[in-house]
């Protein structure tokens, strides 16, 4: 009973992935972006003539089919990579986005040494 | 005249530094077990003194005394009387002598309610506190003096940057400073401690209240940074993971392990040289922040109060404190052999801990690379709530799952007995979770996950607490702190997913329809205050569906002194949602942009953040009446 419950539950999640990664959420994508003329604003949250403007180019770039990543790529290439607050993972910045996890790893070692100590004793 | 007395004031309290650092040596010679009477004394009069000079400061900006700079730029006669006060501590100068004033009251009430901890410990904790003190008041008078005079006399003010004339804002620094200049206390207690080789358990009863005062402050400042972010930036959210807050929440995160691993130290006399580390480390964070902030490295909100000068003399400072501290830590440290058994209360501290570093790190790192890449390659980038909220929340899922079952852990070496109740809360949780996004109709895997995760906390924390109820014997603090941080992050979840947002370009009279929600721009008023102009926009937001009306009146301010424009947001909260309106004109045009958004269980997000804090409380009141 409680297996059958689970591969439900299961299923479900399955659905949901799929159900969330379909539509492009242009919300999402202003937020990711930063205002250049504003102190550490995205351009969402910016009242400026710049984020009027980036805005508007991004809807145009969304009815033309334009994927997320599309359009950062687009973006980064015009005003760098200042302009998105998601840094993209590649070359150095890789390491970046594995740092904590690396971090993560040692802090779980650090605390197994502790255990392995007593078997020592 | 003003001006004079301050200076006098702080020159005296530099005097009185350097008298008590050298009685305290005087006095660490004696062979009386009991401290000299001069040292109280001179603690009273330091504590007393700088209270008068800042008074003497919050003076000079009631009566609007131009003749002192800070005053000048960051004053004006027609301010309204709170702001003028609160003005005080809305600047560079004056913050800094309220640093000066909690590192002297932290150092001064040490002194008197550590009468039961050993002389020798009591004198050095005094010492490297007042080194701290004179660190800043040398910086004060060196560099930033709020006393300095200014001739002419100009007859008028610069005036406050309206964004800081606030209610919120006037009490956020008191608060956060008192969380984080206070973890200065520990700092020194922990220098004293290595240096008189006090360590062990007392060592942690002798802080630990400390470590508690600051956490739950820290607490409060952060989240009522947050709320006056909220409703002035009009950015319409509660964490924006811009890198002056973050800088806030790096000392909170390694206060949180030192709260958690203290109890270990206390109980079980292990992991002392650890929470050394973490009382180092707090201070050192806070100070960090400080530089961060003042030096105007980061391009954040927060860089009102930046130039490069104070930067460097905060960075100087603060590598004699961080080479200081790690000299003294490498020369005292042994490595000692703890066993600790994998099932027990001291792994899931340790786990806390773990997790606590996780976050530390990620946010330190978020703050550090870019200006680091950027100073080696002169490759900008910018990192921002994507990143945090990718790398951070997967794992507050699995952390939360720890906190959940942590707390039942025995010491030394534990058992479960209540893994079935366990099971059954998580279905339940699960159950809840889904029924919840079912009726809503909206999915994503990692609210789902968080969701579940905190009822589970939720529940059982609520277990806990009704079980509590019965016994005589119970930890409501830490029920309380880690309930409400379950109910934080299920309303983070369920606002984060169920948000609505809606931006357009709207003029006088039109309407809009979206989604059942349809919004009339009604009416457009001009109106004149004492200090500033405003133009409030009258918007009428109709929900068709469940056929509610609800009227919003975002305001465009003009402030006189200084010129500045302001957006002012419309909020109307309640306790289920909050509607969040914001208006801006569009230039040469009759249109106005409109951003329309619907943010469930604000409130609650508010209300667990206090609740955490109220937790530390607490747990403070009852170790005060224990003592």
């Amino acid at each position: 009973m409680k297996f059958k419950l689970l591969t439900l539950l299961i299923v479900f999640f399955l659905f949901e992935v799929h159900a969330s990664s379909s539509n492009v959420e242009q919300n999402q994508i202003f937020k990711n972006i930063r205002c250049l003329v504003c102190q550490g604003q995205s351009i969402a949250d910016s009242n400026s003539d710049f984020a009027q403007t980036i805005k508007l180019v991004i809807k145009d770039k969304i009815k033309e089919g334009k994927t997320e990543k599309e359009i950062y790529n687009f973006l980064i290439e015009k005003y760098g990579q200042w302009i998105v607050y998601k840094p993209p993972m590649n070359g150095s910045n890789f390491l970046f986005w594995l740092f904590p996890y690396l971090i993560f790893i040692a802090g779980g070692v650090v605390i197994i040494m502790f255990f392995k100590k007593k078997e020592n004793n | 005249m003003l001006s004079n007395l301050g200076n006098l004031l702080l020159f005296l309290n530099t005097f009185l530094g350097i008298t008590i650092i050298y009685y305290s040596f005087e006095n660490l010679k004696s062979s009386k077990s009991s401290l000299s009477s001069k040292i109280y004394k001179y603690s009273l009069i330091q504590s007393t003194s700088i209270i008068i000079c800042f008074f003497t400061l919050v003076g000079a900006f009631i009566i609007s005394d131009f003749s002192l700079v800070s005053v000048y730029q960051n004053s004006h006669s027609l301010k309204p009387i709170f702001y003028k006060i609160s003005g005080t501590w809305g600047n560079h100068e004056g913050s800094l002598l309220l640093w000066v004033i909690i590192l002297t009251i932290f150092s001064f009430l040490f002194l008197i309610f550590n009468k039961s901890h050993p002389k020798k410990f009591r004198l050095y904790t005094l010492i490297f506190q007042n080194f701290l003190i004179l660190g800043f008041l040398f910086f004060i008078l060196f560099n930033s003096n709020p006393f300095e005079n200014l001739t002419p006399i100009p007859l008028e003010g610069l005036g406050l940057n309206p964004i800081l004339q606030d209610p919120a804002l006037a009490i956020h620094p008191p608060l956060l400073y008192i969380g984080f200049v206070g973890s200065s206390i520990y700092f020194s207690a922990a220098m004293a401690s290595l240096v008189t080789n006090y360590s062990e358990s007392s060592f942690a009863s002798s802080i630990k209240n400390w470590v508690l005062i600051s956490w739950s402050f820290q607490t409060l400042g952060i989240l009522v940074g947050s709320i006056w972010a909220y409703y002035e930036l009009g950015w319409g959210g509660f964490w924006f993971w811009d890198p002056v807050e973050n800088a806030s929440l790096l000392p909170w995160f390694s206060m949180t392990a030192l709260v958690h691993s203290l109890i270990v130290l206390e109980k079980r006399n292990i992991l002392y040289f650890w929470v050394i580390i973490l009382c180092l480390l707090t201070f050192i964070l806070s100070v960090m922040g400080t530089f961060l902030v003042r030096s105007g490295i980061l391009n954040s909100v927060h860089t009102f109060a930046s130039d490069p000068s104070r930067g460097v003399y905060i960075l100087i400072f603060l590598s004699f404190m961080i080479f200081g501290s790690l000299f003294i830590l490498f020369r005292k440290y042994e490595n000692k052999k703890y066993f600790i058994n994998p099932n027990s209360k001291e792994t899931f501290v340790l786990v806390n801990n773990w997790f606590m570093m996780f976050y530390l790190v990620t946010v330190m790192l978020g703050i550090f690379y870019p200006i680091f890449l950027d100073a080696l390659t002169n490759n900008k980038i910018s990192v921002g709530p994507p990143f945090y909220n990718t790398v951070i929340f997967p794992l507050v899922i699995i952390f939360l799952f720890f906190m959940t079952i942590g707390p039942q852990a025995k010491w030394i070496k534990n058992r479960f007995e209540n893994i079935k109740i366990l099971i059954f809360i998580l279905l339940a949780a699960i159950l809840i979770n889904f029924t919840i996004f079912y009726i809503f109709k909206r999915y994503s895997i990692l609210s789902n996950l968080l969701v579940i995760s905190s009822l589970f906390l939720i529940i059982s924390s609520l277990i806990d607490f009704t079980q509590s109820l019965k016994k005589s014997k119970t930890d409501l603090a830490r029920i309380i702190s880690h309930l409400s941080f379950g109910l934080l992050v299920l309303f983070i979840g369920l606002n984060h997913h169920f948000a609505i947002e809606k931006d357009f370009n709207i003029k006088l009279g039109e309407t809009k329809n979206f989604k059942n929600y349809q919004i009339k721009f009604q009416e457009l008023e001009l109106k004149d205050y004492s200090n500033y102009k405003a133009v409030i926009g009258k918007l009428k937001i109709n929900d068709l569906k469940k056929n509610q009306e609800k009227i919003l009146t975002p305001e465009i301010r003009i402030y006189n002194n200084p010129q500045t424009l302001t957006y002012e947001a419309a909020i109307k909260s309640n306790l289920i949602e909050d509607y969040y309106l914001t208006m801006s004109n569009i230039d040469r045009s009759e249109y106005y942009n409109i951003k329309f958004q619907k943010k469930p269980f604000m409130m609650w997000i508010w209300i667990s953040v206090t609740m955490i804090s109220f937790g530390g409380f607490l747990r403070l009141f009852k170790n005060a009446k224990n003592y």
